[in-house]
């Protein structure tokens, strides 16, 4: 990949801001990436990373040091592609000024005064051996193959190829240079690759082990080297005993730690951009939101702290792979994407689930290459260069050239092998043919078959093919540069010049699942869909089919879902019936009251009595009695019910766990236990505010066969729709309940008698443009007055029906829903006439009714709500904490302060600053204004013992100053603490503050 | 005004009667009547539902909110529900409601003993007064011999087992919609339907074919033989306002003239069952006089004044 980035030009002096970066993996997903980067005098130096710390080689040196060759050869290679009569054709990426290039290079070789192999070899060995571990005593020439071995392009064996590619990288180093060809984006899709779970894992399993036997290797050779010692390297009790100090164990625990924390705790950094932030937990408030955890793509948490949005930008070369609706909005907004529905990642397995061969694969791609006209390129051939031929790359390998009026023709023959299913050709093979172009991408025939690559599937629709047969794996390399057409029937502009080969299967395969389930997406203000995204993630839904065994932190419930009249076409490919996540409600649009303004709505009291949105959380708590004791004392502690408190009998069963069933209210025990050393009882108290039901007690044995040590007991909290509730359509339409209100009271419907289960305000659709929603209001009502779901997939219209004739453009959807609707006596708009609950008069406006499916999101009041009148106080300040949790308040902050002054509401200012803050009455000394030395005077103690049953009298206050040392002049002051507090402060920094005191008559 | 009296004799006529199902009209009144009864049918007229469950035995896959809820929900026959006590001013049984004036006491046990799945329904839920069982809502002459037709409260499979104790109260579906007896309660204005004849003769049959059409509900029709237009069923216009628009659209407005009567209704009532749907009318107008009386007999009192203080004495116009 050719790049151009400021940060070149800081390497060192002479270094441009150009360079080819090529990240090389090895079989076992390993990476180590080389760049190249262009000097200003004409030279280049590669790139590479040891140990954390960059180190630059001339290029000349190391294809000196990777083949026994000489300067002529490499001249050659070097402006092969450079041919005077193509300079000014298409495709032509050399010019004059490569041979000047190639000169320089091998001058500054000369310069060196290495002619031979030999002598590069020993050059590079003598600068690397400090670096190299463990090859500290080899001869150069051992170490300096070591360094071409392990960090110059790792993933290819064979010095002659390596030697081809730097011979490739430079061309199109030139070429950028040169500016016959452009940069790549290393933002876009065309570049990238996905680091798998597996693959993250595999490799920093590799990094722990090769430290490991480093390591280990070293603590053998100290023993062996330890002349008073007997150490036989051949007794296994010798070694077992070395190995003792340092254990195995520590390679997986390290593993363990990584996925506990996401972090890689590494030397090398692992070709990696980041060291944090690897894992995430797959939460399971719902089942589209864990499923999308599965499907999300982190671009890479150093992007995050980017001022610059490039990275974030959606890229026309993500079409089809990623999802454009599906990200969230704010700070991750580009960054974490998702997957769409069709999209997948290649891996070592098949579609078969076979293990995959690579080199039999690339021999027969090889075979198959060499078949349609493909120069081979080992031999040392004189080669020519683009315009005339094209190199040919198979996972990143020179094999060979292909002349450029072939290569067409191989690579339909390639996509044809791919399809069919007898040959060797991989299904997911990358046929990323650049072709010739005045500037653009430099030229090439760049094939993948390694793994962690997107794939989708499209139709192939140039062969003459079956129907199911014809469908084609195609990579995002790829596919920029081939013709792939919507299935409407047009042509995109292609006209002729450039005839579509491919077909897209359908266009909702560029959408994740979860935006493929938001119906009529496709009349929606796209942000709209991109909100309702994020709620879908967030509803209350079946979470789970086995709630009943599960003992998950918390989990949310939804008791009675429904599955939506209106759905998609994935809806039930993908069984979301499974895992249903909202309520058809009936829903009128009107501003009856003034309750639903701002996304507030109005609930139907009676309906939520019959259990709409009803739903639960379900929460566990886990008592571990082995872990919270230190290891002596186990088996000490147990559960276990004290006979004698008599008042606990209710709630805890003689197991001393709690019955199950029962409610238990805060501050309540639900679980006893008993401390054999210490002989004490202990019980475990509800904390929270709402009074919860144990659902489930699960006793765990499996550590200590006799003794119970683990128990989770599983508590429900009933979560019923209440005020102050959020709920949000499938449109990201959300709205907040603000009244419940009794089934009398809502308008109604002469004809039908129908009373609406929720009112939402008519001003929530001119601004968000969510037509989508009214249309499933509609489709739903016809839905189920015909008693069928309705299709609600988005571009529906554009897709060309099987027989080849399109849908008769001339009838809109709303024309469908209408027509259906008159026939059943509903009006064709969806309107209806309705009265009023409250004075049975007609209303004067005809009101939109229909069914639309509301989701129950999570954030409930019940888990929000915050009040205070008096509570907990800081210790130094007195003022009230913060922190819901703990009974605080809420701040009053500044802004709050000027509000209320701006009001001139100064007495509740005072009261919320002062009265219901830190009030404080201070002794003053007026005499030297502090305090801080006013002290109290304990009264003495009366010898004469009060008269029993009588409170002692007060004794008299009596305050006065340590500095004036007299009670005189003494005042009391009221203030906030934090004053006093201040004035601590201050004096603890050698500042005296002085308060001068005067009647307020005075003053 | 003093000594005006707006007194009317409102007529009710009944045009089709069912157990749960009524239509009638009901004339000679205004709108704040008619919804008051519709409000009272919904909300007010007292039925008895399952309020407490006491919960022996649950292994089922529901949990026991979820349950009681379920049994809440199901409609009892409530006949004498209005000579029953509200269990909160039970004499007979200081308000715990479980005596025979104020509360029935039901019993539910199953347990599912083979591979099959088990369903409770309603029946399986045993009352201790003959008088209040779950609603039957199985046609008898359709009655096929074993087959289960109750609600289904929970499917059990094999060991689970669902035992419990329920106690039925007397309530209003105000306090919660279970009491409800009325599934729907709905009224419309009686509207009255004026063709201008003499326009319509001028349409052509296409055209009046059209307008006819243009109602989504059947109102109008075309006789075969005459080629008149002529309403067929008035009721069935729901004031939409179609067939105006139309024909304001066809450049003929005042084609056809539809007016609401003010004073005569026809209501549609349906009863969950837990009432006859006559009953529920008679008990809806019994409970609205009983709140009548209740404002006359405040009003008169001195304890009227007590009761609202400064409020009553300006309700008098003080």
């Amino acid at each position: 990949m050719s790049m151009v980035r400021n940060s070149f030009r800081d390497r060192r002096e002479g270094y441009t801001d150009k360079a080819v970066i090529i990240r090389c993996v090895r079989k076992d997903q390993s990476s180590v990436s080389v760049k190249l980067y262009y000097l200003r005098n004409g030279s280049a130096r590669l790139g590479f990373w040891i140990q954390g710390k960059e180190y630059l080689l001339p290029v000349g040196i190391v294809l000196k040091a990777l083949v026994d060759t000489n300067d002529h050869e490499i001249y050659e290679n070097l402006t092969s592609y450079y041919g005077e009569k193509y300079v000014k054709e298409k495709g032509a990426v050399g010019s004059q000024l490569v041979g000047e290039r190639a000169k320089i290079i091998l001058d500054e070789v000369r310069d060196l005064s290495l002619f031979t192999r030999f002598q590069c070899l020993q050059h590079i060995g003598e600068h690397f051996q400090p670096v190299m571990d463990g090859l500290r005593k080899e001869s150069y020439h051992v170490v300096a193959e070591a360094v071409l071995r392990d960090y110059i392009c790792v993933h290819l064996d064979d010095n002659y190829d390596k030697f081809n590619l730097l011979i490739f990288m430079v061309q199109k180093l030139f070429s950028l240079i040169d500016q016959t060809s452009v940069p790549d984006n290393p933002d876009s899709l065309q570049n990238q690759e996905i680091l798998l779970t597996g693959h993250l894992i595999t490799v920093y399993l590799k990094e722990k082990l090769e430290d490991w036997l480093q390591k280990a290797k070293k603590l053998i050779q100290d023993e062996t080297d330890k002349e008073s010692k007997s150490f036989d390297f051949f007794s296994l009790a010798h070694i077992k005993k070395v190995m003792d100090k340092f254990p195995s164990k520590q390679i997986g625990a390290s593993v363990e730690t990584m996925l506990k924390t996401g972090r890689l705790v590494t030397q090398t950094g692992l070709d990696l951009q980041q060291r944090a932030g690897y894992t995430v937990q797959a939460e399971r408030l719902n089942y589209l939101r864990f499923l999308s955890f599965f499907r999300a793509v982190h671009r890479g948490a150093s992007f995050a702290g980017l001022r610059t949005t490039s990275v974030r930008k959606l890229l026309p070369e993500s079409w089809g792979f990623l999802c454009p609706v599906h990200t969230p909005d704010g700070e991750p907004c580009g960054l974490l994407n998702h997957m769409t529905s069709n999209c997948r990642v290649t891996s070592y397995y098949d579609s078969q689930g076979k293990i995959r061969d690579f080199s039999k694969i690339r021999m027969s791609i090889l075979s198959v290459l060499i078949g349609v006209g493909m120069m081979p390129s080992l031999p040392k051939l004189v080669k020519s260069g683009p315009p005339a031929v094209l190199s040919v790359l198979l996972d990143g390998r020179v094999v060979g050239a292909i002349p450029s009026s072939e290569v067409e023709k191989a690579v339909a023959h390639l996509r044809r092998l791919k399809v069919s299913a007898a040959s060797l050709i991989p299904d997911d093979l990358e046929v990323g043919y650049v072709p010739l172009s005045m500037g653009g991408t430099y030229p090439g025939l760049y094939l993948f078959t390694s793994p962690p690559r997107f794939v989708r599937p499209v139709k192939n629709i140039s062969l003459p093919l079956e129907e199911s047969q014809n469908i084609e794996l195609i990579g995002p390399f790829e596919q920029v540069f081939m013709e792939i057409r919507c299935p409407d029937g047009g042509d995109g502009g292609r006209n002729n010049a450039f005839p579509a080969t491919h077909e897209e299967i359908h266009p909702t395969g560029m959408l994740s699942v979860v935006a493929n389930l938001t119906p009529y997406s496709d009349h929606n203000q796209s942000p709209r869909n991109m909100y309702q995204c994020q709620m879908a993630k967030q509803t209350m839904g079946f979470s789970l089919q086995a709630i009943r065994f599960r003992a998950d932190q918390k989990l949310y419930h939804l008791q009675t879902p429904q599955t939506p009249i209106v759905r998609t076409s994935t809806y039930t490919k993908y069984n979301i019936d499974e895992y249903p996540t909202g309520t058809n409600a009936i829903v009128a649009v009107l501003a009856y009251t003034g309750y639903d303004m701002e996304d507030a709505m109005i609930l139907n009291k009676s309906s939520v009595d019959r259990g709409l949105c009803h739903g639960q959380i379900y929460q566990t708590e886990t008592i571990d009695l082995s872990s919270e004791s230190n290891k002596s004392d186990r088996g000490q502690r147990m559960f276990k019910r004290n006979k004698d408190a008599k008042s606990i009998h209710s709630s805890i069963d003689s197991d001393g766990l709690p019955y199950v069933g029962q409610t238990i209210h805060p501050g309540e025990p639900f679980c006893s236990i008993y401390d054999k050393t210490e002989n004490k009882w202990q019980t475990n108290r509800r904390k929270g505010s709402e009074p919860v039901i144990v659902d489930y007690v699960a006793v765990d044995m499996k550590n200590n066969k006799n003794l119970l040590q683990k128990a989770n007991i599983r508590f429900r909290h009933t979560r019923n729709p209440i005020i102050g509730d959020k709920f949000s359509s499938r449109h990201g339409q959300k709205g907040v309940c603000s009244q419940l209100w009794p089934d009398i009271d809502m308008p109604f419907s002469s004809v039908t008698g129908m009373r609406p289960d929720l009112i939402i305000n008519p001003h929530a659709f001119p601004s968000r443009m969510t037509i989508a929603m009214l249309l499933e209001s509609i489709a739903a009502k016809g839905g189920s007055l015909r008693g069928n779901f309705m299709d609600a997939t988005p571009f529906a219209k554009s897709v060309k029906k099987a027989n080849g004739e399109t849908k008769s453009e001339s009838k809109s959807l709303v024309d469908e829903f209408g027509e259906t609707l008159k026939s059943y006596g509903f009006n064709y708009h969806g309107v209806e006439v309705l009265y009023s609950g409250v004075y049975g008069t007609e209303l004067t406006c005809e009101i939109f009714i229909g069914p639309v499916y509301y989701q129950r999101l999570r954030h409930m009041v019940s888990d929000k709500f915050q009040v205070r009148s008096t509570g907990p106080t800081d210790q130094i300040t007195r003022q009230p904490i913060k922190g819901r949790k703990r009974g605080g308040g809420i701040r009053f902050g500044e802004m709050e302060r000027d509000a209320m002054l701006a009001h001139g509401a100064a007495y509740l200012l005072h009261d919320r600053l002062h009265t219901c803050s830190d009030y404080h009455i201070a002794d003053v000394c007026s005499l030297c204004g502090s305090i801080l030395t006013t002290t109290f005077i304990q009264p003495q103690r009366r010898a004469v013992r009060a008269i029993g049953g009588l409170p002692p009298p007060r004794a008299p206050k009596k305050v006065i100053c340590h500095a004036c040392q007299s009670s005189k002049g003494m005042e009391t002051v009221a203030m906030p603490y934090v004053f006093r507090y201040l004035a601590a402060e201050l004096a603890a920094m050698n500042i005296k503050m002085t308060l001068e005191l005067s009647n307020g008559a005075a003053a | 005004m003093e000594g005006m009296s707006y007194q009317r004799f409102p007529k009710v006529k009944i045009r089709e009667l069912k157990d749960d199902y009524a239509k009638f009209e009901l004339r000679d009144t205004d709108a704040s009547v008619a919804n008051a009864l519709r409000r009272v049918m919904i909300a007010e007229v007292p039925t008895v539902a399952i309020d407490l469950v006491e919960i022996e035995v649950n292994s089922s896959v529901l949990n026991d909110e979820f349950i009681a809820h379920r049994l809440g929900l199901i409609p009892l026959t409530s006949e004498n529900a209005m000579s029953m006590r509200f269990s909160r001013d039970c004499d007979a049984c200081d308000g715990d409601g479980q005596c025979e004036y104020c509360s029935v006491e039901f019993h539910l046990n199953a347990k599912c003993r083979t591979d099959q799945t088990l369903d409770v329904t309603s029946k399986d839920l045993i009352s201790a007064d003959h008088r209040v069982t779950p609603v039957d809502f199985g046609d008898p002459a359709a009655y096929d011999g074993d087959q289960q037709r109750g609600i289904i409260i929970v499917k059990l499979r094999r060991g689970q087992e669902l035992r419990l104790r329920a106690i039925a109260r007397k309530g209003i579906g105000k306090d919660h919609a279970k009491w409800s007896p009325a599934a729907t309660v709905t009224f419309m204005y009686e509207p009255e339907i004026h063709i201008n004849d003499e326009m319509m003769e001028n349409l052509t049959l296409e055209e009046k074919k059209a307008w006819v059409e243009s109602s989504p509900t059947k109102v109008f029709d075309i006789d075969p033989n005459t080629g008149q237009v002529v309403v067929v069923d008035r009721e069935a216009y729901t004031y939409d306002d179609e067939v105006l628009k139309k024909a304001e659209a066809m450049g003929k407005p005042g084609l056809v003239e539809i007016y609401a009567k003010e004073d005569s209704f026809i209501f549609t009532v349906e009863s969950t069952g837990a009432i006859k749907a006559s009953q529920l009318v008679l008990n809806a107008i019994e409970v609205l006089k009983q709140k009548l009386d209740a404002v006359r007999l405040s009003e008169d009192t001195v304890e009227a004044d007590d009761q609202f203080g400064e409020l009553g004495a300006h309700m008098r116009g003080g």
